[in-house]
């Protein structure tokens, strides 16, 4: 591994973990789309800014395009604030006008200007280590490597300064306003970090996988995960993963690397999808199951427990009278007789005593609706989980 | 280069015939659907679906080899519906909310799009240049049958809308209306979804997969601040849509450099300005004027009611009084008095004031209304 293999992953873990912070926050608020929006809207402040300093790592460029960044989420809000238009309405007008104007203007002087949509939106990982930063004739490394470690430092500042308050006023806004803490310094400063951090990582990864490395990690962990620092932990290390198996798939297929990293979050969040303990769909898929044979036994029980005439027991008649098709009637069958609620005594079925002793507490849970009366019967029962 | 010269080049160009009327076609269907996800709060909708397109682009190109139009646009359907109902399993089978899912299906298969296209770059078959128009369009590359399958698509669209009106109308504004009616909501609820990404991909190569949601957005947006009628709503969309596409064209085709999807996005970005601000019901001016009017007649009601309290007192209702008693009212102006005068309410003479008779008998209605009010 060459040296400049190494600083791209390097650089390219540094983004992800600056980009998995903001991220996090801005999923638990419902606010992910607006990381698109910024990251498109940002192109009229970037080129202004080249043409200013002619310099893609200039501060004052960062700096400019930043702004526009807050300028766009202003925008949406005031737009949203007149009632005209709903918010996720706000956000599609705002930020494509923004991104076509950045666009024109790149056009409009494609001859004297060495920038390129095409890099503006996928941006060139591979080139990032030519660009060195001299500091009295020493080499000490990439340029992207200092802005995106210098923007990562203040970003881990601010977190580890103000994590209380973040956590307040994602979960709880009224209450965060109640405390003193102003939702609105603590909204406008986590759209502030996250303008930074796209525009500083957008130079290396591009627009479009600065959206993917702020969403998609803190998606995954949120997945997995209900506790917010765990959550945070996550995000870092699915991201971090991500952008060095993306490196190197790039390295095989020889294609975009910034591609590559967005693919291997996609695949690392397909599978949690999938296949997270709880929240995976497999998972969701088996407990919905579950619940439903639960429901079918206790219609069974129930229906048992008001009929004592035989004809109404009898197995064939239970077949057509709740209308159950052979299988499901077949399993909740064999649910009931493991559970030992049922006896067979020549195809009529009756309660047992403790069928009917669960048969009433379930009658009475289902009327009182009280908690305390089904603790026990927790263990055996999806159904009454949460 | 001056308007007549330029309406006349449109009749006798071909490219730019077939440009303006792809556009303006374009414009018209997105703008129809468009109304549709602006009312049922999908708006973003379109963005994660145009750029959902794009990995299907790119894998129709992989597996045929041929760089034509209509298999690449089946391909970009094909990935952009995916990405649609995998948006619709997330935010229904996880707790993950749907911008969340937005966002992310947006920015994962656009990625994988891109790894596909660098990808294809390095393959030893020099037929792949240009595959990046789909970025950011190029309307310039529209030829006459592009067109035909564009007012087809739009025909389609049009016949079906007519056709599902009352269930697209009644899902729109009351879903759980239009369940216990007994409609099959969910195949409606497919059924419109499907024709928004057609309609999409549809505008891929004339805009780009990057701009082509506020084709979408923009027309539908200026529409809604006219009229509160769904029908009138999805006629002004498409005819917006169609005049974005028209001028788009028009200010591209006059000038160097200018690529004509961005145009378009911007004069449609106009037109929403333009509906945003003289809208009459809904715009921000009228809303401005009638808050000052209703200001104005909240003051001219205070001094009339200050100039009761002092008639009030004097057994003549007309007995004269100084207008500088006036002067520490906080109603009172110069210009409000001398609209009363004008309503008749109040005569002058000199510096004294009196109240008419009409003028009392309007401030005691007034008045007792008021207390009234505050009882």
């Amino acid at each position: 591994m060459s040296n400049a293999q190494l600083e791209i992953q390097v650089i390219a873990s540094l983004v992800a973990i600056a980009c998995a912070i903001p991220g996090t926050f801005l999923v638990l608020r419902k606010m992910a789309m607006i990381s698109d929006a910024i990251s498109h809207s940002i192109l009229p402040g970037i080129v202004i800014g080249f043409f200013i300093t002619q310099d893609l790592n200039s501060p004052l460029l960062i700096l400019l395009a930043a702004i526009t960044g807050i300028i766009t989420v202003v925008l949406v809000e005031y737009i949203q604030k007149t009632g005209l238009v709903k918010e996720d309405t706000a956000i599609g007008l705002v930020f494509p006008v923004l991104f076509s104007i950045g666009v024109i203007m790149i056009a409009k002087n494609a001859n004297d200007v060495h920038l390129d949509v095409d890099a503006v939106l996928l941006g060139e990982l591979a080139f990032t280590p030519f660009d060195r930063l001299i500091i009295s004739g020493a080499d000490v490394g990439p340029k992207s490597m200092w802005i995106i470690g210098s923007i990562l430092i203040i970003t881990i500042g601010l977190l580890i300064a103000f994590f209380k308050e973040l956590k307040v006023s994602t979960f709880d806004a009224g209450l965060s306003a109640s405390l003193g803490f102003s939702p609105a310094v603590i909204h406008y400063g986590l759209m502030t970090v996250s303008s930074v951090t796209t525009v500083g990582a957008f130079d290396a990864v591009g627009a479009i996988l600065v959206v993917a490395l702020i969403i998609a990690p803190a998606a995954t962990a949120y997945l997995l995960t209900n506790n917010l620092k765990r959550m945070l932990l996550y995000a870092i290390c699915f991201g971090v993963f991500s952008a060095i198996s993306g490196y190197w798939l790039a390295h095989v297929l020889d294609a975009s690397i910034s591609g590559s990293i967005t693919t291997m979050l996609g695949l690392l969040f397909f599978m949690v999808y999938l296949f997270a303990p709880n929240k995976g769909v497999i998972a969701v898929m088996y407990r919905e199951k579950q619940q439903r044979t639960e429901v079918s036994l206790l219609t069974f029980l129930l229906h048992l427990k008001n009929h004592t005439e035989e004809s109404e027991r009898h197995v064939n008649h239970l077949n057509e009278h709740i209308n159950w098709q052979k299988v499901r009637s077949k399993t909740v069958l064999d649910l009931a007789l493991k559970n030992n609620m049922i006896q067979f005594d020549k195809n009529i079925v009756s309660l047992t005593e403790k069928g009917d002793e669960f048969t009433s507490k379930a009658i009475d849970y289902i009327i009182t609706n009280k908690d305390a009366q089904i603790e026990h019967m927790k263990d055996d029962f999806f159904l009454f989980r949460g | 280069m001056d308007i007549t010269e330029y309406i006349k080049l449109v009749f006798t160009d071909y490219t730019l015939r077939t440009i303006t009327m792809g556009t303006a076609i374009l414009g018209a269907v997105t703008g129809m659907l468009g109304s549709f996800a602006v009312l049922r709060k999908q708006s973003l909708l379109g963005d994660a679906i145009s750029h959902a397109a794009l990995p299907g682009i790119a894998i129709a190109f992989l597996i045929t080899g041929t760089k034509d139009t209509n298999v690449l646009l089946l391909g970009a359907l094909i990935s952009g519906l995916l990405g649609t109902f995998w948006i619709r399993g997330i935010i229904s089978k996880t707790h993950l909310k749907s911008d969340t899912a937005l966002g992310l299906i947006l920015s994962l298969f656009f990625g994988f799009g891109m790894l596909l296209l660098t990808f294809i770059q390095k393959q030893p078959n020099a037929n792949q240049a240009g595959l990046d128009k789909y970025l950011f369009g190029q309307a310039a590359t529209l030829v006459e049958s592009d067109v035909w399958l564009m007012a087809i698509v739009t025909g389609i669209c049009l016949f079906v809308l007519l056709l599902f009106w009352k269930e697209f109308k009644i899902l729109l504004f009351d879903a759980d209306y239009t369940k216990t009616l007994g409609f099959n909501t969910n195949f409606i609820d497919v059924l419109i979804t499907s024709f928004i990404v057609l309609a999409i991909v549809l505008g891929l190569q004339t805009v780009g997969v990057v701009l082509m949601s506020a084709m979408l957005l923009a027309p539908a947006a200026a529409a809604r601040q006219w009229t509160d009628s769904l029908g009138i709503m999805v006629f002004l969309a498409a005819v917006f849509g169609a005049f974005s596409g028209v001028f788009g064209t028009a200010i591209s085709a006059t000038q160097n450099n200018l690529s004509t999807g961005p145009v378009i996005v911007i004069v449609a970005g106009v037109f929403v300005l333009v509906s945003f601000v003289f809208s009459p019901s809904r715009g921000l001016l009228f809303k401005q004027i009638r808050f000052i009017k209703n200001r104005r007649d909240l003051q001219l009601h205070n001094t009339l009611a200050f100039m009761f309290r002092i008639a009030e007192t004097h057994e003549n209702i007309s007995h004269p009084h100084a207008i500088k008693i006036l002067n520490n009212f906080q109603g009172f102006t110069k210009g409000t008095l001398q609209k009363l005068v004008r309503k008749n309410y109040v005569k002058l003479d000199g510096s004294m004031w009196s109240l008419t008779e009409e003028g009392f008998k309007i401030a005691s209605n007034l008045y007792n209304q008021q207390s009234d009010n505050n009882e």
